[in-house]
């Protein structure tokens, strides 16, 4: 191997110009997740994140020392203040999913969600933290370049052609491996667990009260399951950290691991972890699928009720 | 024409230079970071990224019921005593408990209750305070908070229905209310 194959290899890999659909749908997705989450947590902002608050920011300021992208830390301590910190993220939320002056609401999205998790890392679990480092990207990434507000309005004033162009894809390459690194070290740590190895993790998860959600059938509690079930749930995070890659792997690897997190959504009360990883599947579609789909989805729908038949 | 095209293509290959940097250092940062190997090495550069991870919200863990899930089920509630002497229960928001609507939006007083263990006995002080400030009382206010533990190991028996074991209690803490947290 020469070393000009490895550097042309590498730019290949992050700089040759893709379709910025996979991302422009990324963006939506992940729009709606950080809405949602807001959204679940309304009822309590100011019971995780006011003056009153379950940990103060004095503590969490001595727990995190440090500099940190943190908006609380130069706020006054004001509950109204903090409200209005909710409301302004929530609204740059909005205005990502629909995308409208999308880098800066990326921007906005993304301190706003470091900035909570930063204000109390005792709530955050790891759907939260893959939010916040893939919105770290998403700040980079051609996300406005695609079914956003803000094409429309380029499309208008004549700035772009119909035909989407293709963009760089660094940024959502980072995002591709983030997704990658989350399963493979999940699948790494796990692997350094006993009940994992041996098979009964998932006796123990299942019989967590606190944890579960919706009712789960009987059979799937016998031993043979339960083994099966562990060893399954190992094999596929190792198969999504790393096979994922393999494009004759990827398309079955995506829906193995789709019904994989929706049965963690049935069984697992965990808001919105799965639908935080899952957003980032669509990064991995190629973008002639996501038009073909949009296009049979659009098939199904009456044409006074679709806005737009085509992307 | 030619020139300018050269020019052009040097601006190009200088920017993809400059992001392949950036790539560089993100890629190594966070690998180094997240994966569970602790060598002298790996330590080292930790300690070199640490300041940026910390402060840009890059710093990441996937240790998702590893490397193995609790094996006990717990719950923490609270023991309210009142400056005349009387004692109410109070009461974490219990999942199990909860309505199927109510514990995916209240899922976070778990998380929050997991994480009042020994190795963050810092948060113990500030959860007794803040159960303290919502039972305040004018007229009767909060003198103590009692935090305790209630817990029932899960013994593996795979052959078998499932049993539970049986509840144990323990003290975790006990905070003697101020007259500041009540303000």
């Amino acid at each position: 191997m020469r070393l000009q194959s490895i550097v042309d290899g590498w730019n290949q890999f992050f700089f040759a110009p893709q379709s910025p659909l996979p991302i422009s749908l990324f963006r939506i997705l992940y729009g709606i997740c950080v809405i949602a989450t807001l959204g679940l947590l309304h009822g309590d902002w100011l019971s995780w994140f006011g003056t009153h608050s379950w940990v103060s920011l004095a503590t969490m300021r001595q727990v995190e020392p440090g500099a940190r992208l943190n908006i609380f830390a130069i706020i006054p301590q004001n509950d109204g203040y903090i409200q209005a910190l909710f409301w302004i993220f929530l609204a740059a939320a909005i205005l990502l999913t629909i995308g409208l002056f999308t880098r800066v609401s990326a921007a906005a999205v993304f301190l706003c969600l470091n900035t909570i998790q930063q204000r109390d890392l005792y709530i955050t679990h790891s759907g939260d933290t893959f939010l916040r480092v893939a919105g770290f990207f998403l700040i980079f990434a051609p996300a406005g370049a695609a079914l956003s507000i803000d094409r429309l309005i380029r499309l208008r004033k004549g700035k772009e052609g119909a035909d989407l162009q293709p963009k760089s894809r660094w940024a959502t390459r980072m995002i591709q491996l983030e997704l990658s690194l989350l399963y493979l070290t999940a699948f790494w740590w796990k692997s350094l667990g006993d009940t994992w190895v041996n098979g009964t993790a998932l006796y123990y998860i299942i019989h967590l009260d606190e944890i579960r959600r919706f009712p789960i059938p009987q059979w799937i509690t016998q031993s043979l399951f339960i083994k099966l079930g562990t060893w399954i749930a190992l094999a596929l995070e190792f198969a999504l950290g790393t096979l994922i890659w393999i494009k004759e792997f990827r398309y079955p690897l995506l829906l193995l691991g789709l019904l994989f997190h929706l049965s963690l959504e049935y069984s697992l009360n965990v808001p919105m972890f799965q639908w935080d990883i899952l957003s980032a599947y669509v990064l991995f579609l190629r973008p002639e699928d996501i038009v073909r789909a949009w296009s049979g989805i659009m098939k199904l729908v009456p044409s006074r009720v679709a806005v737009s038949r085509s992307l | 024409m030619r020139e300018y095209l050269s020019r052009f293509s040097n601006s190009v290959k200088l920017k993809q230079l400059a992001i392949s940097a950036f790539l560089l250092f993100h890629i190594g940062a966070i690998i180094f970071w997240s994966i569970p190997i602790n060598s002298p090495l790996i330590t080292a550069v930790r300690n070199v990224v640490r300041p940026y991870l910390l402060w840009s919200g890059l710093f990441q863990s996937w240790d998702m019921f590893a490397p193995g899930p609790k094996s006990s089920n717990t719950y923490i509630e609270a023991v309210v005593v009142y400056k005349d002497g009387h004692t109410r229960n109070w009461k974490f928001p219990r999942m199990e408990q909860l309505s199927f609507n109510e514990r995916y939006r209240k899922e976070r007083y778990r998380k929050f209750v997991e994480n009042l263990k020994e190795e963050n006995v810092v948060l113990w002080p500030e959860a007794a305070r803040h159960i303290a400030w919502l039972n305040k009382d004018p007229a009767n206010p909060p003198e103590f908070i009692i935090l305790v533990r209630h817990w029932s190991d899960m013994a593996a028996h795979l052959d078998g229905p499932y049993h539970p074991e049986p509840w144990h209690v323990q003290i975790l803490y006990e905070y003697k209310v101020k007259p500041a947290d009540l303000t």
